[in-house]
């Protein structure tokens, strides 16, 4: 019962980190039905930019572990939105209009381009965020101790989800975005300005999947160039089980590809744990074809 | 089509020419991998045979030629590294020393064996590599057999009874162990074996079930940024058993990505660092990369190629760079030469012979420290 509850919080916390990077899938695809192979690099640069923020504010040991995270996770959400926004005025926009297989050459040619860029510029060993700038303390919970890192991140990233998903059916700008990921045509005759609106989605996918990134640094420790291959490709999965184009959906398929991952890794085999993640999504897929909340197909993101 | 041909042939012809234009110095490939999931190996083995090659230049080179290193990517892939063997080819290298992954050299074998050419593997332990019979293949490196069975030894010694093994299904790390887990023996049991994902962050709930199965120690036969990253994430459970692991995890990365706090106590087999080995070669290598590059070399393997490299000089040296005669003077002349990682010879199929592993620990200070055998 105890390895269960603890199995369950592993799967947790992992998938909240995957369901932050899946709402950068989701909405872009929501968008422009274009899969942005790109996102799961600009998680990477979001954790390298972390780091070398870090060492260039000198802020360790300036400031509580905390704010020093806090403060982190900001900086490089901000600077990566940026490098999404260029990303998507030069690789995405100038191929709206053309096949939709043209943008998605381009996007894996991003991908490319940035894994690389990375490389180049940080090296290709793996860099480590310093240890002991957050605090180790653990909480008791049913007799399992729980690092108090992993209960603050899990809640770091549900507190980002609900915002934006606040963000976007609360507010005028939000509407906006819906309109445009329901009919561009449409929202172009009412007014909206699709291409600021499709911009902005830009800022705001790659923003959060900078803030995974540097929680996965700051906690993991270890980060590499090619890191954005795995984590983007369990966070596009969960965009797929939860319904590709639905913010609520990616959030419930990181959360429930984590807690797969984990059971199954612990009561079948840990060699074959994707497979079995992969497995459930395949059934989830065969009977619910358009994810688990993919059913608003009219009325994506 | 035919243009293509011709286009081809010309380009060739205007290869070789350049290649007969070198004649005053002796070219010697090099395949690692510059890119891809090993770039870091690969990046360390071009470092120090740049240096190897500048240092060999300044004292004259071989009989007065000079030596030209060309360095061709693998991509850490047998795909990529057909075409990187394909290239070495063509620029009519004698021998080509190369590369890190058992995978990849494989792709890469045949090309050179056609060709003719002598290669020398660095990082390439499985046992299967040298089992067709190439005439002109050879490592630097030791078998994987060899190192599961002294692993297996270790844990013997230190009388551990319960044992989990956990390898990352790549080709290495599940030959090494199987290899293990076949020479533990009678007296102790392998309660646990399986296998994770590398390239995750999050091993929690493989450590989780391990710790379920209460075993007095884990061996870990993957590569070192999981091994730092499983020993980071015990530490962060509170959970203190003792891991063992393979010469993978030689790299003092290890360290950084674990935390000195909890590598502290961490034990692996391996091949010895140039630092533990008592030879003039040795000491003076390490005198010139730490002037060069400010610090030590982070992993074995870059070492091996640099051993490679000096087999090659004495081999040239003695016969001239023609393949044949390196080959030759491989199997049948080169006896006990006193390199970097210790003795070299080989055998009749191109491995290296003698024993070579030695047990390391991890100190207080991060520090790799060789320990009495």
């Amino acid at each position: 019962m105890e390895e269960l509850f603890q199995q369950l919080t592993n799967g947790l916390a992992v998938g909240a980190i995957y369901a932050l990077i899946a709402l950068g899938y989701t909405m872009v695809y929501g968008m422009l039905r274009l899969i942005n192979f790109a996102h799961g690099d600009l998680f990477t640069l979001g954790a390298y930019l972390g780091l070398t923020l870090l060492a260039a504010f000198a802020l360790e040991g300036k400031m509580n572990g905390l704010a020093v995270g806090g403060a982190l996770i900001v900086m490089s959400m901000g600077l990566v939105a940026l490098v999404g926004y260029l990303l998507e005025r030069i690789a995405y926009r100038p191929l709206r209009n053309s096949n939709r297989l043209t943008a998605v050459v381009s996007a894996l040619g991003a991908s490319i381009f940035f894994s690389n860029a990375i490389m180049l510029a940080y090296g290709a060993r793996s860099q480590v965020y310093p240890g002991g700038i957050l605090p180790t303390t653990a909480i008791a919970f049913f007799g399992v101790e729980i690092p108090l890192m992993r209960i603050l991140m899990f809640i770091g990233a549900i507190a980002l989800m609900l915002a934006l998903y606040w963000f976007i059916h609360r507010t005028r700008i939000g509407s906006a975005i819906r309109a445009v990921a329901i009919d561009q045509g449409a929202a172009k005759l009412m007014g909206i300005n699709v291409n600021s609106v499709i911009s902005l989605v830009f800022l705001i996918g790659p923003g959060l999947g900078a803030a995974g990134g540097v929680m996965v640094g700051l906690y993991y420790g270890e980060i590499r160039y090619d890191m954005g291959f795995s984590f983007g490709l369990k966070a596009f999965t969960a965009a797929i089980l939860g319904g590709i184009g639905n913010i609520p959906g990616a959030m419930l398929g990181g959360l429930l590809l984590g807690v797969i991952e984990a059971l199954g890794a612990a009561y079948i085999s840990i060699a074959w744990k994707d497979a079995i993640a992969f497995t459930v999504l395949i059934l989830i897929l065969i009977f619910r074809p358009t994810g688990l909340l993919g059913e608003r197909v009219a009325d994506k993101l | 089509m035919k243009h293509l041909k011709i286009g081809i042939t010309a380009i060739i012809l205007m290869l070789s020419l350049t290649a007969a234009a070198f004649a005053g110095t002796v070219r010697i490939g090099l395949m690692a991998p510059i890119t891809g999931a090993f770039a870091s190996e690969g990046q360390d083995m071009r470092k120090i045979l740049e240096l190897m090659a500048e240092e060999l230049n300044k004292a004259g080179g071989i009989n007065g030629i000079q030596v030209e290193l060309v360095v061709e990517d693998d991509g850490s892939t047998p795909r990529s590294a057909a075409t990187a063997a394909s290239r070495l080819v063509a620029a009519g290298v004698p021998a080509v020393i190369g590369t890190y992954g058992s995978a990849v050299t494989q792709g890469s074998q045949d090309i050179y064996d056609e060709a003719g050419i002598v290669q020398i593997a660095t990082g390439s332990t499985a046992i299967r590599l040298t089992a067709t019979g190439k005439k002109r293949f050879f490592r630097t490196c030791p078998r994987d057999d060899e190192q599961g069975r002294v692993a297996a030894e270790t844990l013997r010694k230190q009388g551990f009874k319960k044992i989990a093994i956990l390898h990352d299904n790549s080709a290495y790390a599940k030959g090494l162990a199987d290899e293990a887990k076949q020479h533990i023996g009678k007296d102790a049991a392998v309660i646990f074996f399986d296998a994770l994902t590398p390239g995750e962050r999050d091993y929690s709930a493989i450590l989780t079930k391990i710790k379920g199965a209460a075993p007095d120690v884990i061996l870990f036969t993957g590569y070192y940024p999981e091994a730092g990253l499983l020993l980071r994430q015990m530490s962060g459970m509170k959970w203190s058993v003792p891991m063992v692991g393979g010469d993978a995890t030689n790299n003092t990365d290890l360290v950084k990505i674990a935390g000195t706090e909890a590598a502290k106590g961490y034990r692996f087999i391996s091949p010895p660092m140039p630092s533990d080995i008592d030879s003039p070669m040795a000491k003076i290598f390490l005198v010139a990369y730490t002037a060069k590059y400010g610090d030590m070399p982070n992993s074995i393997w870059s070492v091996m190629a640099a051993d490679a490299f000096n087999v090659l000089v004495a081999a040239i040296k003695a016969r001239g760079a023609d393949s044949a005669a390196i080959a030759d003077y491989l199997h049948t002349s080169l006896k006990d030469m006193y390199c970097l990682t210790g003795k070299i010879s080989f055998d009749e199929k191109g491995d290296r012979i003698g024993d070579l592993y030695r047990l390391y620990e991890v100190d207080e200070q991060g520090k790799f420290v060789l320990q009495p055998r």
